[in-house]
C-alpha cells in the first residue's frame, strides 16, 4: 500500500510540477510552517503565544479510592483540578539573507508545562529548528526537527486549534512517548499521592528529526501538496537511538475559496502514512513495528467548519501515561473524529462540537485474547475572540470509556466529564 | 506638403524625447509613492495606498507611480508574493519604478542581478526619480 501511495504521489507531482510556475505563498500547513513568502519575509520574525488554562476533571475513583491518569489533569497527573500555563513558546523565523528567498529558517522553543517539558523535568525544549531550501523547483527541502506531515490535527499550528484537549485518538495513539528502561508502571493511586505520570523523556509532538522533500502546486483554484519525509523516528529526543528511520508521506488537495493563512477557506481531502520500528529500550534484541495511516476533509468556510478524520495504527500501541512498561506491543487500534464550528453572525462567538472514538487492543496482563478498550467523547465548546491574536475556549467534554478487559474496565467506567478554560495570546 | 513633413518630424522626435513613463495628463492627482523599507509589512500598504486611490479618484483621473529603491526593491522581485497584485495594478495605469544604483549594489551582493517584474521599469536613481515627479507637481506619499 505504502509503495502504490508512494508511486501515486510521484507521479501526481511529476505532472502537477510540470504543470506549473506558480511560487505562490500557499496557506497550508506544509507550506505555512516551512516556507516564508517569497520576496516580503523579514531576517528575524520573532514570535510566539502562550496559553493559560484551568481544567477540572469530574471522574469518580476507582473502588479502592485510585485514579489513573485520565482522570487527572496532564501533564503531572496528580491532581483533578488545576491551573496550567500549558504552552509558553516563542521562536524566530524568516529569511537570513531577505533577498535570497531560496532559503529560510524556523527556530521554536517551549517554556509551559506539559508533555515536552515536564517528563524530563525542563524549563525550556526545543521543539522545531529547521532550514528550508527553495532552490528545486515542486521540490523543496526542509532540514532539522519538524512537525513530520501526517494527521490534520498533529499538523496543524496548535495556537489556532479550536479545542484545549486533543481527541482520544490523537492523544493515544498518534502522540508517540517514549519510554527509558528505567521507567516503571504505577498502580493506580489516591490523591494526592497520585503521580501518574510514569514516562521521564517528552512526548514526540508530532515531530521528528529527518529531511523532507515537499511543495504545492496550483491547478486553478486548487492546490495539490505533498511531502515525502525520512526521520529518525525518535520524537523531540537528539539523534537516533536505533538504526531504523521513519517514512512519512503525505498528499492533500484543497479547493482554495478565498483568505489567507491558517484560517483560509477552503475544502480540503488528505491521506497520509507513518511508517517505522522501534527498539526496545527494556530488551535491546525486540524490534517493534509502528505504523500509522489516515485520510480525511476540513471544509473551512466564513460561516462554519466541518472536519472528518479516521486513522488506524498497528504496532505500539499506548496503554496509558502509567504503563511505559506495555507500550512495546503488536496491538492495533484506530478513530476518527467529526467535529464543527458555527460562527455566530455579527459576534464575536463561536460554538465548536466534536465527537471522537477510539479503539485500541488491549494488553493487560489480564486480557483476553480480542480484548478491546473504547473511548468516546462528546465535547461542546464556544470559544470568543477578543481579538484576532486573542482568544479565550471554554469547553465540556463528556467521556464513556470501555474494556472488555475487567480489570481495565474497573479502572475506565468512571471516567467521567472534564471542563477546561484556556486563554490564548499570539504575539 | 511640408507642414506635414514638420509635423511629422515633431511627432518622430517628441516619441524619442518622450519620458520612459507616460504620465496621464488629464489626471487631477499626480502621486509617487516611496517604497524603501525592509518591512514586508510596508509593500502590502504601499499596494492598498495606490489602490485605495484608484478607489477614491478613478483609474482616468488619477496619476500613480511607485518608486522602489534600497531594501524595498523587493517588493519589484519576480517572485515577490504580491506580483499578482502588481499586474492588477499594472492594468490600472499604476506605474512601477525600480532604482538601476540599488540594482547595482544588490547584485554585487546575490553574485547575480535580481529578476526583476516584467511590469518594473527601471530608473537611474530612485531618489532622483521622485525628486523629478515632485517637481512635476507629483505629490509624494510614503506610507
Amino acid at each position: 500500500m505504502i509503495k502504490k501511495q508512494l508511486k501515486n504521489i510521484l507521479i501526481a507531482a511529476a505532472t502537477f510540477g510540470a504543470m506549473t510556475a506558480s511560487t505562490t505563498q500557499a496557506a497550508n500547513w506544509l507550506m505555512l510552517q516551512g516556507t516564508e513568502p517569497s520576496g516580503a519575509a523579514e531576517r528575524d520574525h520573532v514570535w510566539g503565544f502562550i496559553q493559560a488554562q484551568y481544567q477540572d476533571d469530574k471522574s469518580d475513583p476507582n473502588g479502592a479510592g485510585g485514579y489513573i491518569p485520565p482522570k487527572l489533569i496532564g501533564p503531572n497527573l496528580d491532581s483533578q483540578s488545576a491551573f496550567n500555563v500549558n504552552r509558553a513558546r516563542i521562536g524566530v523565523r524568516g529569511t537570513g539573507m531577505p533577498l535570497d528567498s531560496n532559503v529560510n529558517y524556523f527556530i521554536l522553543t517551549e517554556m509551559g508545562n506539559n508533555g515536552i517539558t515536564a517528563p524530563g523535568g525542563y524549563n525550556a525544549a526545543l521543539t522545531d529548528a529547521s532550514i528550508t531550501l527553495n532552490h528545486i523547483p515542486g521540490a523543496r527541502l526542509r532540514i532539522g526537527m519538524f512537525k513530520y506531515p501526517g494527521a490534520e490535527e498533529g499538523l496543524q499550528a496548535i495556537h489556532v486549534f479550536d479545542y484545549i484537549n486533543f481527541t482520544s485518538v490523537t492523544n493515544q495513539m498518534l502522540l508517540e512517548r517514549f519510554p527509558q528502561a528505567s521507567d516503571a508502571n504505577v498502580p493506580p493511586t489516591a490523591t494526592p499521592d497520585a503521580n501518574m505520570a510514569a514516562y521521564s523523556r517528552s512526548v514526540g509532538a508530532f515531530r521528528d528529526t529527518g529531511i523532507q522533500v515537499f511543495d504545492t502546486f496550483k491547478s486553478d483554484n486548487w492546490e495539490h501538496s505533498y511531502a515525502i519525509m525520512v526521520g529518525n523516528g525518535n520524537g523531540l529526543n537528539f539523534g537516533d537511538n536505533d538504526d531504523n528511520m521513519d517514512t512519512y508521506l503525505y498528499w492533500s488537495s484543497e479547493l482554495v475559496l478565498g483568505g489567507k493563512g491558517g484560517r483560509r477557506s477552503g475544502l480540503k481531502l488528505f491521506a497520509w502514512n507513518q511508517d517505522g520500528k522501534r527498539t526496545s529500550t527494556v530488551d535491546k534484541t525486540q524490534e517493534q513495528d509502528r505504523t500509522r495511516t489516515g485520510f480525511g476533509v476540513k471544509y473551512l468556510g466564513k460561516l462554519f467548519r466541518v472536519t472528518a478524520e479516521y486513522m488506524k495504527g498497528e504496532g505500539m500501541i499506548f496503554q496509558g501515561q502509567h504503563r511505559p512498561g506495555h507500550i512495546y506491543n503488536n496491538e492495533e487500534a484506530d478513530g476518527a473524529y467529526i467535529e464543527g464550528g458555527w460562527y455566530i453572525a455579527n459576534t464575536n462567538f463561536e460554538i465548536d462540537l466534536r465527537y471522537d472514538t477510539y479503539t485500541r487492543g488491549e494488553n493487560h496482563p489480564t486480557s483476553a485474547a480480542n480484548d478491546e478498550s473504547t473511548a468516546d467523547t462528546m465535547t461542546i465548546g464556544t470559544q470568543y475572540h477578543f481579538n484576532k491574536k486573542t482568544r479565550l475556549n471554554l469547553e465540556y467534554a463528556n467521556r464513556d470509556y470501555e474494556s472488555n478487559t475487567a480489570a481495565v474496565e474497573a479502572q475506565q467506567k468512571d471516567v467521567g466529564g472534564r471542563l477546561a478554560v484556556q486563554v490564548t495570546h499570539i504575539f | 506638403m511640408r507642414k506635414f513633413y514638420k509635423s511629422l518630424v515633431l511627432l518622430v522626435a517628441m516619441a524619442f524625447i518622450a519620458p520612459a513613463h507616460a504620465a496621464n495628463d488629464f489626471a487631477e492627482e499626480k502621486i509617487v509613492i516611496q517604497i524603501s523599507d525592509p518591512d514586508p509589512f510596508k509593500q502590502t500598504q504601499v499596494l492598498n495606498v495606490a489602490n485605495n486611490l484608484i478607489k477614491h479618484y478613478g483609474k482616468n483621473k488619477v496619476s500613480i507611480e511607485i518608486v522602489a529603491f534600497g531594501p524595498g526593491l523587493r517588493l519589484l522581485f519576480e517572485d515577490n508574493v504580491n506580483s499578482g497584485r502588481i499586474d492588477s495594478l499594472t492594468t490600472d495605469d499604476v506605474t512601477f519604478s525600480a532604482c538601476k544604483n540599488t540594482i547595482t549594489a544588490m547584485t554585487k551582493k546575490l553574485g547575480h542581478a535580481p529578476a526583476l517584474h516584467s511590469n518594473a521599469t527601471p530608473v537611474t536613481a530612485g531618489v532622483v526619480r521622485i525628486i523629478d515627479l515632485v517637481n512635476q507637481d507629483y505629490k509624494l506619499i510614503k506610507p
